[in-house]
């Protein structure tokens, strides 16, 4: 049976991650950890998966700091159980690249070994997001114009 | 008194069936209910205040925009009247027929053996992309339109 996490151990892991400085959080994750944030990757470049606590701590020294700054974050609810815990959590950032401030809720889910992350999962109100990244609404009637394919001559061939 | 993992399993199959009568003993009558995601795509996301707004949003809104539908459970979390699921909704699209399937997580509060407190978190992004049936254009920025005739506009 799987060693139980304390909430000690979750507390501080939570400490860190909202510090978002990779130093204190890499004691906290093992190094097969496998990472993933559900999302557009299109409009938010740490969406995705991440596997290893090298990509892992590319998030918090490269990817993050280049998307967004975070500047606060409140659970609302904590669940522990065994050695997973989740939380739903309310998120206010400013992404650098339009000068916006979002909040979104997520869900954050986490399984630990050994007192140190293995898995974390996130999940998010992604098309509320989105909106607000972009800064207008995303009509979900208005379908993308086609890309026409050109052959190598230069020629537009027809679809 | 404390939940157990039997029960939420048994709510969320009563979920599933979205049988009013099946449903209704685990809904507290004044249950907070809240699913993201934007409403005239996915009518069944939105806020419900009380058991007879949560049963019509299970039980009529959703099987009308799908018409199966199955919560995949990959962990599920316990502590005292809290739970929490993360999964995957897979379901039919009633109108074509099309297979929808997005990650999704529920957190809940329970008392007395009842539901109070539910927070639906989807992807909804994907989830509306599916539903349409084709990528969202982030690019495109739709005009807004006033509703009202301009002479009923007030200057603030």
């Amino acid at each position: 049976m799987a060693k139980p996490v304390s909430p000690s151990i979750v507390q501080a892991f939570y400490q860190a991650y909202a510090s978002r400085n990779a130093e204190r959080i890499a004691p906290l994750v093992a190094d097969h950890v496998k990472w993933t944030i559900v999302g557009p990757s299109q409009i938010f470049p740490f969406c995705g998966e991440h596997r290893g606590k090298a990509a892992v701590m590319k998030l918090f020294t490269d990817i993050f700091p280049k998307t967004i700054q975070f500047r606060q974050m409140e659970p609302e609810v904590m669940v522990i159980d065994g050695d997973r815990a989740a939380t739903f959590i309310k998120v206010t950032g400013y992404l650098h690249n339009s000068a916006r401030v979002i909040t979104y809720h997520c869900g954050q889910f986490i399984r630990f070994e050994d007192d140190k992350v293995v898995c974390f999962r996130s999940i998010i109100d992604s098309f509320d997001a989105a909106e607000q990244a972009l800064g207008h609404h995303i009509d979900p009637m208005h379908e993308p114009a086609r890309h026409l394919p050109i052959d190598p001559n230069g020629t537009i061939v027809a679809i | 008194m404390a939940i157990t993992r039997e029960f939420v399993l048994e709510f969320l199959r009563a979920r599933k069936m979205s049988d009013p009568a099946q449903l209704a003993p685990y809904l507290d009558d004044d249950v907070d209910w809240r699913i993201s995601g934007p409403v005239d795509v996915l009518p069944q996301c939105g806020q419900r205040s009380g058991k007879a707004e949560v049963i019509d949003a299970i039980c009529r809104v959703s099987p009308e925009l799908f018409g199966t539908r199955e919560f995949e459970i990959d962990h599920l979390l316990i502590h005292g009247d809290y739970a929490a699921t993360l999964g995957r909704f897979h379901a039919t699209h009633a109108a074509t027929g099309r297979q929808i399937s997005f990650r999704s997580a529920h957190f809940m509060r329970f008392r007395n053996d009842k539901l109070v407190w539910y927070r639906g978190l989807i992807d909804s992004f994907s989830a509306t992309e599916q539903v349409m049936g084709h990528e969202l254009d982030i690019a495109h920025a739709p005009d807004l339109v006033s509703i009202a005739p301009d002479a009923d506009l007030v200057e603030i």
